[in-house]
């Protein structure tokens, strides 16, 4: 994947995630209508790649905006990468020279490597994380299972012990994945996978869309710098 | 400006530290009165989770899920109370609570005809050993309902 591909795709990915939160949206407060129908209408002209150093602008000076509305993410992590996507596309777009250009897009798919590998960390550091007692926790009195049945999940220890470590050791060996084409592409399905089970274990939907936003930016990534090794 | 500069910081430099700690869990409770100076009796959590979900209702939530985004949200600004912050993001965090509860009353099967008046308290739901704890951690102010179907 070449470098404009990467971009080109990076937008109408973004697009639509943007898009898909803003409808969100539409149907409460006034005040927040005004600030997301137009971040609908500007989403829109992203995916159709129309003016897009204007539109990213635009749609970035919204984020702050969205921000100052609610102090703050409205939907924590999903928030924060939506901003570091239409940051680091803005940054792509608008430096003067190629180099520059991979630079701030580089930096997104090293982000997103850091997304996983980190979380993979801080969860390895924590013995309740080890024992399986951290997700049982999550399971058993969270705010996150969308249904009263899911937390009936805490009843099958050896299930979350082995959950747990699976989205451990996965997070902390994703940066490999880099080391060829195949295995990224593979780490890409799982991490897809993961984001799914997510959505619809824990109703983090945005996330999905907007993680899957970030990919193009690392298939490229991994061609531009491992491929070469 | 600056303040909004200092939110956007963490986006462009995150931490990543999804799910670190599973902290305790607060839920958003509220109560209807018909007087300001009546004592709270019945206590309604605030749009609770559905007994059960199917797989295609997860399917569809995956593009249309505003309901339960906004119960996160709520969620936030209840952990943003009990961390107790400055002044004015305690106050933006209680009136985006009770403003919610309010739009969903009338979409609610509770009897509305004698409430006048709203409060909401924050339970800290947390793992003591075996057992769950739940601990009532604070009493939002008591909010006058004002609707168009009232003089």
């Amino acid at each position: 994947m070449n470098f404009d591909l990467a971009i080109r795709l990076t937008e109408i990915l973004a697009g639509f995630a943007l898009a898909q939160q803003s409808i969100e949206h539409l149907t409460t407060f006034a005040n927040e209508r005004r600030l997301f129908l137009p971040r609908l209408l500007l989403a829109i002209l992203l995916i159709l790649g129309i003016q897009t150093v204007w539109v990213t602008s635009l749609l970035l000076l919204l984020g702050l905006a969205i921000l100052h509305r609610f102090q703050g993410p409205y939907n924590g992590g999903a928030d924060r990468m939506s901003l570091l996507i239409l940051f680091c596309l803005w940054l792509a777009l608008i430096a003067p020279t190629r180099y520059w250009q991979e630079v701030a897009f580089g930096y997104l798919a090293l982000q997103l490597v850091l997304s996983y590998f980190i979380s993979g960390w801080v969860k390895v550091v924590n013995p309740d994380w080890r024992s399986g007692q951290a997700l049982s926790d999550v399971f058993q009195f969270s705010a996150y299972p969308v249904s009263e049945s899911l937390r009936q999940w805490v009843e099958s220890p050896r299930l979350l012990f082995a959950m747990s470590w699976g989205v451990m050791l996965f997070e902390l060996l994703f940066p490999f994945a880099l080391l060829s084409t195949t295995s990224l592409n593979i780490a890409l399905i799982i991490t897809a996978s993961f984001h799914f089970s997510n959505a619809c274990l824990f109703g983090l939907n945005r996330f999905f869309w907007i993680w899957i936003a970030a990919y193009p930016a690392i298939i490229w990534f991994q061609l531009r710098i491992f491929a070469t090794l | 400006m600056l303040h909004t500069l200092k939110l956007l910081l963490p986006a462009l430099l995150p931490s990543w530290n999804f799910f670190d700690v599973i902290a305790p869990s607060p839920r958003i409770q509220f109560s209807l009165l018909s007087k300001k100076d009546e004592t709270p009796e019945e206590w309604q959590e605030f749009r609770p989770r559905p007994a059960k979900l199917t797989f295609i209702q997860m399917l569809k939530r995956l593009l249309w899920n505003p309901k339960w985004n906004e119960s996160l949200f709520m969620v936030s600004c209840a952990e943003r109370i009990i961390a107790q912050p400055a002044q004015r993001i305690q106050q933006h965090s209680e009136d985006e609570i009770l403003k919610r509860i309010i739009r969903i009353l009338p979409e609610s099967n509770l009897n509305l005809a004698t409430a006048n008046y709203l409060q909401f308290r924050l339970v800290l739901v947390q793992r003591q050993g075996e057992q769950l704890q739940h601990e009532i951690v604070f009493y939002s102010r008591i909010q006058a309902l004002i609707r168009d179907d009232k003089p």
